[in-house]
């Protein structure tokens, strides 16, 4: 070859390198991984994207059954649960009410929170102005996912008050976003409920109620309306939700908590067939004293003798001395055979809304009607009470009984009625009248000037 | 090498003339006679050595076995010199035979070629920082990878080994931390070809046996087949390697076969070597007396009258007088190392070829039979064309490993077992529970960790020279590292009184695979400028990676038996999966101006661009300039100081990257999440995105002074470094309200590594029969977090402090112990009269070393030679006392927990025991846990390598050589550190005291 042709092929090859590439780079997608726009281009990734919702309140936050839901710790922060575990831990903090702004499980309890509202909003942002996706796929994830960020925000407003709503995406936005006045954050929840409840289904296609429907949606209504103090909206929601004949009232206690019982309006499903709930191993113990958690000596007092749900929803444990109590309402445990789902919404709480609704609304029969179904259940006798107030307390003291260790209803129900502050006072040293509130993160105030000032005493 | 070599057959031809000349000369000499000697370096005899008589131009060379005859007066002075070695200067005295053992530059500023990636220098036309260290040092330490043989022998190299079981891996600081949040790990360079070091290990799997799923890759590189390795350090060796040389490069170079023969010849070298280990340093811990003082002490501070039924130890249940020393019990074995290696090398005047197999086993020193098998094959081949434009060169190294460990590792139960528990087996020899009394820690040695590793590095270079001077070549290289991991729980290693059975047996396993190719064209072009040479190179990288994870975990099985078989298994869950694409393509380039090896210039460039980063970021440049200046070769310097061997002065500047970030951050993904809901699982979104994230950069100066005095009998190298990296990746804090914490981004935050690193070579004593020289390096290295906007908000709060090195912990204060309450005190450092975490836990410790290097001293008499290697850090770590439960307990105590409160007025080193039932006494000690006193001194000196050979004398063995070796790694250790090996991992055993017994033949 000749100098020149020798010359040539450098170049050429110079040339060929050069301009080789800039397509290079461009890598195959991981295979564990979608990008959003696939992910909203097909009803199964879709859907699968809306299911780990459920499975992220299941196992993760507010719902979850495990010692971080709200159950556990708003149990101990009320007059539910004793703590029993070792010194230092978080949830020793919500039982003694020294949370502070720098807690960790307070921003846990809010980051996680908001993780799930940016899970739903990510998704109604997905199935926007989709052409890819089944009209159905769409009608439900939009039902699904409104209903979503209205629980969510519901329990995120009444922990901390003033919270964001927080209705898309983009962090920009999100990072240096307002709180919103406890009545606007309500009045966005309802009409996030009634959104949901035009897009989703009434419920005969989800027989196992393991995702929610139109029921739940109504329920969430009703609760949010008494919460309100709206008495007619709550009344006339839990009416309709009483009136569908798809429920069943269910008279034996002990099948109120297996997966089948009729009077569960929304419960969620554990992971693995033959798994059951989170909450039977949180709240069960087999030795004593307990290893984390029992339930106050108080609550085992307020039982009426006779009262039937003592005997099947309670467990003593002894060490041959002393004996420590334990909600037990899911008992099972196995991981080969599935008999109980963790109940969310069931009939019952809607009997003692509308009982407490019409006991406002003056119509005291009806009200006692509803409060004696609950207890006649309980093998205990009608109430026969004419001064309403009263009748508001024995409510009060039903719901206690009949929702105890579920969700925080009943801090909840103190703090909503004004009573929280005589009631915890007088058995926890630590309590201050700020603790009405939950701190807003420390993190969180920093980074967000917007979200001062902190709430009132911390 | 090549040099000598060529030298060596010019040697030889002019032999018969240099001998004829020398006759001549000496014809009319008085009184003169004839000396007659062997010349000698460490690998055996030297041929064509010059051998000059002082003053005058009379002299002759040394013949193929290195012998010389030359006829001399007696008062004259003899001067031996040979193309990279040393001279020697000899007066003879009147002796008749002479032998001088002359030594390889290794040691020296001179000709000895470095690998410098792209291109090739020497110690002394260098611009940059480069460490080096050959086969002739790596093979006297019986060590079973590659990293653990550079341990204290480089300059700016800190190595800690994560474990001492077989197999396990290392982390490496090359001029220490750079990144807070990228990875901080050098790029490996395998015969040219990138070797990813990253674990391919799954925590879940190989977590408790081998520390944070730590398992080298390069552990398919056995020592033996190393011919050298060099680690680039500053930003003249590093920046043509652009966005991957920001944390240092480490370059391994394989035993070739570049022997210049002229006629086929074979060669055939075996080595066999076999020895034991066991663990160097225990931790002295109670004895039996002692401690149940202690329990009966933690009983009464408690207020417990009456042991209670659980305190076994204490109430009689256990043998009182019993008093074992679990350290020996469990880790106290010994392991039994047998290495074996063939190899064959050979070749006609063209063509050569190398083929070394290697077979290793190690077992253990816990109480059971496991093992570390390696077996590995190298083999390369080389030819060139016979108008010597045309070379290709290949080389492949094929490695399979396979580990049998414990599944976990006994180090905790050794140091916390009470030293009255029970016996580990009852009489029928089947595991003791003594009545479910104690959890028998070899129980744990029923399950098992396994691993096979299979893995590939190979590479071709073809080059062809199409002009003079004009050279275009290319390297071709593959990857292939493949791992299968298995961890079984099988239920027997629970105390039968659970009732448990196969049912509740569970294994894990992991596949990972790690598949890579890489392209690199290159040109090379030189040509003379003045009185100087330029060279110059330019090349193109196309690289793609491709790495795999399937994790499982398998429950519940009819029969223990089958285990391994996942399709018996009940319950079969997917713990991870990932597939992971990796593309890398570069622009680099080298220009190097050399005039007359006394003013040398060099600049190095790359354009990378990597699919890490997204669109529009994926580009950056990267360079650097490096300057010579070799004062030494000044006439009028050389005139004035003419001791003066030696003087360099040099310095370099420029920026690098880093790329560890992971793959495919900048997506906006949603990912495969674990959990399932309603049979459907579920997918979640990964992170909030940011496109728009990019490189880290570092920007390194360097300068260095090397002094050479006395025909560089002593050397001395100075230097001095500061590397800045800024742009750093890091989680961007975000608030809650977001969705996530954080969003990866490229933040304003700079750390600073700068230090100072010496090294001094001595040739104390060359004298015919016996020498001793010595070798010694020092760093001082500094790091510093200069800035980083919006600390205090971050996740690094509690972590960094602006102005202190990145490798600080922050701590309580300890102010003693209170003599009125026996409890433990703090300091309140914002004095709101509570001791809380993280306000008061200020006081911060460095964990990085202050200093560290290493001295070793060679001596050689006759055939003998002795090497002694001390390894020395000065630094901060965790004691004795971090990680430990209170005393009292019913747990075993460092023996210094002797010392504590008792009562009333008592100045004491520790609080008051209690069993676990007092309340302030274990929250005073949860805060000592994370006090300064759990930080104590850990400096050391270790004898870490000793080495002793023998060459048996030639004329017994014909025409072989035949080395006996005795080696000896971690053999003393001089420290006041009290925790055990002050290099340990805690809970993980240490690094292993191992001999060798060797033998090495070669004909």
């Amino acid at each position: 070859m000749n100098r020149k042709g020798k010359e040539l092929i450098v170049f050429m090859l110079l040339l060929f390198f050069m301009l080789s590439c800039d397509h290079f780079l461009e890598v195959d997608f991981p295979e564990n991984q979608l990008s959003g726009d696939i992910v909203f281009q097909d009803d199964a990734t879709a859907l699968a994207a809306l299911t780990a919702i459920y499975a992220n309140l299941r196992d993760k936050v507010l719902l979850t059954g495990n010692s971080n839901g709200l159950h556990v710790i708003m149990g101990l922060y009320s007059d539910e649960l004793d703590y029993y575990g070792s010194s230092g831990q978080p949830l020793e903090e919500f039982y003694n009410h020294t949370l502070l702004p720098s807690s960790v499980s307070i921003s846990q309890l809010w980051n996680d929170s908001y993780h799930t509202i940016y899970m739903v909003n990510s998704l109604l942002e997905g199935i926007n102005d989709n052409s890819h996706l089944s009209y159905e796929t769409i009608q439900k994830i939009k039902g699904e996912a409104l209903f979503v960020r209205a629980l969510t925000h519901f329990y995120l407003v009444n922990l901390f008050g003033a919270v964001p709503y927080v209705i898309q995406t983009d962090y920009t936005l999100n990072s240096n976003i307002n709180r919103l006045e406890v009545n606007e954050v309500y009045k966005a929840i309802v009409s996030d409920l009634k959104a949901a409840r035009s897009f989703l289904s009434s419920g005969e296609s989800t027989e196992q109620r393991i995702v929610p429907d139109k029921w739940a949606a109504t329920t969430l209504l009703a609760k949010v309306y008494l919460y309100m103090g709206d008495w007619e909206r709550a009344e006339l929601e839990s009416t309709s939700i009483i009136e569908n004949t798809g429920f069943s009232w269910e008279t034996d206690l002990s099948n109120v908590f297996l997966k089948e019982s009729g009077a569960t309006i929304w419960q969620l499903k554990p992971p693995v067939d033959g798994y059951n709930t989170l909450e039977a191993s949180t709240f069960n113990f087999v030795s004593a004293p307990p290893p984390l958690i029992a339930l106050n000596e108080q609550l085992l007092e307020v039982f009426e003798d006779g009262d039937a749900r003592k005997a099947t929803w309670i467990a003593g444990v002894s060490n041959g001395i002393d004996v420590w109590y334990h909600a037990n309402k899911y008992k099972n445990v196995s991981t080969t055979s599935n008999t109980e789902y963790s109940i969310v919404f069931r009939l019952a709480e809607i009997y003692l809304i509308r009982a407490e609704a019409r006991t406002n609304l003056g119509n005291i029969s009806e009200a006692l009607s509803d409060v004696n179904k609950i207890r006649q259940r309980a093998n205990l006798t009608d109430l026969n009470i004419i001064d309403p107030e009263e009748l508001l307390e024995a409510i009060l003291l039903e719901k206690r009984v009949e929702l105890f260790t579920e969700f925080g209803n009943r801090w909840f129900d103190l703090k909503r009625l004004g009573k929280a502050e005589a009631v915890i006072s007088s058995i926890k040293s630590g309590w201050e009248s700020k603790n009405l509130l939950l701190p807003i993160p420390e993190n969180e105030l920093s980074l967000n000037p917007n979200l001062s000032p902190q709430n009132p005493g911390y | 090498m090549k040099n000598n070599l060529r030298f060596l057959q010019w040697g030889r031809l002019f032999l018969p003339i240099l001998i004829i000349i020398g006759t001549i000369n000496t014809v009319h000499t008085q009184n003169s006679y004839r000396v007659t000697g062997k010349i000698t370096d460490d690998n055996g005899p030297l041929a064509g050595v010059t051998i000059r008589i002082k003053g005058s131009s009379r002299g002759t060379t040394s013949d193929f076995d290195g012998n010389y005859s030359v006829q001399v007066i007696g008062s004259e002075t003899l001067i031996y010199s040979f193309i990279g070695y040393g001279t020697v200067e000899e007066p003879i005295n009147n002796r008749s035979k002479i032998d001088v053992i002359l030594y390889s530059e290794s040691t020296q500023l001179q000709e000895v070629s470095i690998n410098a990636g792209y291109y090739k220098t020497t110690d002394k036309t260098k611009t940059g920082s480069i460490a080096r260290i050959s086969s002739a040092e790596i093979e006297k330490q019986p060590v079973n990878n590659p990293l653990e043989a550079l341990q204290g022998r480089l300059t700016g190299v800190h190595i800690t080994q994560s474990t001492g079981t077989a197999g396990g891996g290392f982390q490496v600081r090359i001029r220490g931390q750079n990144s807070i949040a990228a990875g901080n790990e050098p790029l490996y360079i395998v015969d040219g070809v990138p070797y990813d070091s990253g674990s391919l290990s799954y925590n879940g799997s190989s977590g408790s046996i081998m520390p944070g799923a730590l398992i080298s890759p390069l552990n398919a590189l056995p020592p033996s087949s190393i011919a050298s390795i060099e680690v680039l350090k500053d930003a003249d060796a590093t920046a043509i390697y652009g966005s991957r040389g920001a944390n240092g490069v480490v370059l391994i170079t394989t035993k070739n076969n570049t022997n210049d023969k002229t006629t086929f010849s074979v060669n055939v070298n075996v080595n066999v070597n076999a020895g034991f280990a066991n663990i160097s340093r225990k931790m002295k811990l109670m004895n039996t007396e002692q401690y149940l003082e202690m329990r009966r002490g933690a009983f009464q501070n408690d207020g417990i009258t009456g042991f209670p039924f659980y305190a076994y130890d204490v109430n009689g249940t256990w043998d009182a007088t019993r008093d074992v020393d679990w350290q020996d019990e469990l880790l106290g074995g010994t392991a039994y190392i047998e290495n074996y290696q063939g190899a064959v090398a050979g070749g006609s005047e063209r063509t050569h070829f190398n083929i070394i197999g290697t077979y290793g086993k190690e077992s253990t020193v816990f109480p059971k039979d496991f093992n570390y098998k390696r077996g590995t094959v190298l083999a390369s081949i080389n030819h060139s064309s016979s108008d010597d434009k045309f070379h290709i060169n290949f080389t492949a190294n094929y490695a399979s490993e396979k580990n049998n460990q414990p599944g976990s590792d006994l180090s905790r139960s050794a140091r916390s077992l009470a030293p009255n528990a029970p016996e580990l087996y009852d009489e029928s020899g089947n595991l003791n529970w003594e009545n479910s009394t104690w959890t028998n820690p070899l129980a744990q040695l029923n399950g098992s960790y396994s691993n096979g590793i299979v893995s590939l590095i190979s590479n071709a270079t073809l080059s062809y020279e199409l002009f003079r001077d004009f050279k275009i070549s290319s390297r071709f290289g593959y990857t292939d590292i493949r791992i299968d991991e298995e961890k079984t729980n099988p239920h027997t290693i629970y105390n039968p009184a659970f009732g448990l059975t196969s049912a509740n047996s569970n294994i894990f396993t992991n596949e990972g695979k790690r598949r890579s190719w890489i392209i690199e064209p290159q040109f090379n072009y030189q040509f003379n400028i003045g009185e100087g040479t330029f060279k110059t190179i330019f090349g193109f990288t196309f690289q793609e990676q491709n790495s795999e994870q399937f994790s499982l975990l398998g429950s519940g099985f009819t029969n223990n038996n089958l285990i391994y078989n996942l399709s018996a298994a009940s319950n079969v869950f997917i713990l991870d999966e990932k597939k992971n694409q990796y593309r890398y393509q570069a622009f680099f380039g080298r220009l190097n101006y050399n005039w007359e090896d006394k003013y040398i210039i060099n600049v190095t460039g790359r354009r990378d661009g990597s699919s890490r980063f997204g669109p529009g970021k994926r580009y950056a440049n990267f360079g650097a300039i490096g300057a010579a200046w070799v004062f030494s070769e000044e006439e009028s310097l050389h005139k004035a100081i003419p001791s003066l061997s030696l003087g360099k002065l040099r310095a370099s500047y420029g920026i690098t990257g880093n790329d560890q970030i992971g793959d495919y951050q900048y997506f906006d993904t949603y990912s495969v999440s674990n959990t399932i809901y309603d049979g459907t699982v579920g997918l979640t979104p990964t992170r909030l995105f940011n496109p728009l994230f990019a490189w880290e950069k570092n920007r390194k100066f360097d300068l260095a002074l090397d002094i050479g005095l006395w025909n560089n009998k002593l050397l001395l190298s100075s230097t001095y470094f500061r590397n800045t990296s800024s742009n750093q990746l890091v989680g961007v804090p975000l608030p809650g309200t977001t969705g996530f914490q954080n969003i990866q981004a490229n933040l304003d935050a700079t750390i600073r590594n700068s230090g100072w690193e010496f090294e001094l070579h001595s040739r104390n004593i060359q004298k015919a029969n016996f020498s001793w020289k010595s070798d010694f390096n020092l760093t001082i290295p500094k790091n510093e977090l200069v800035s980083y906007e919006g600390l205090e908000n971050s996740a690094y709060a509690n972590r960094y402090v602006i102005g202190k090195p990145l490798t600080i912990v922050k701590l309580y204060h300890l102010e003693g112990v209170n003599p009125d309450t026996g409890l433990f005190e703090f300091e309140d450092f914002n004095n709101d009269g509570i001791i809380s975490s993280p306000e008061d836990r200020q006081y911060t410790k460095d964990l990085a070393p202050k200093y560290y290097g290493g001295l070793t001293n060679t001596l050689i008499y006759k055939n003998m030679q002795l090497v002694l290697f001390f390894q020395y850090t000065k630094q901060n770590a965790y004691n004795h006392f971090f990680n430990y439960a209170p005393a009292g307990f019913m747990l075993n105590q460092p023996s210094e927990s002797l010392n504590r409160w008792q009562k009333l007025g008592d100045d004491t080193l520790l609080q008051k025991y209690t069993s676990g039932s007092n309340f302030q006494v274990q929250n005073a000690f949860s805060k000592f846990a994370i006090s300064d006193a759990v930080v104590t001194d850990a400096s050391y000196i270790k004898l870490k390598n000793v080495s002793f050979s023998y060459q048996l004398p030639r004329k017994l063995l014909g025409n072989s050589d035949l080395l006996l070796t005795l080696q000896g790694q971690n053999l003393l250790t001089f420290t006041s550190f009290k925790g055990g090996d002050p290099e340990q991992i805690i809970g993980y055993l240490p690094q292993l005291r191992r001999f060798t017994m060797g033998v090495q033949f070669k004909f």
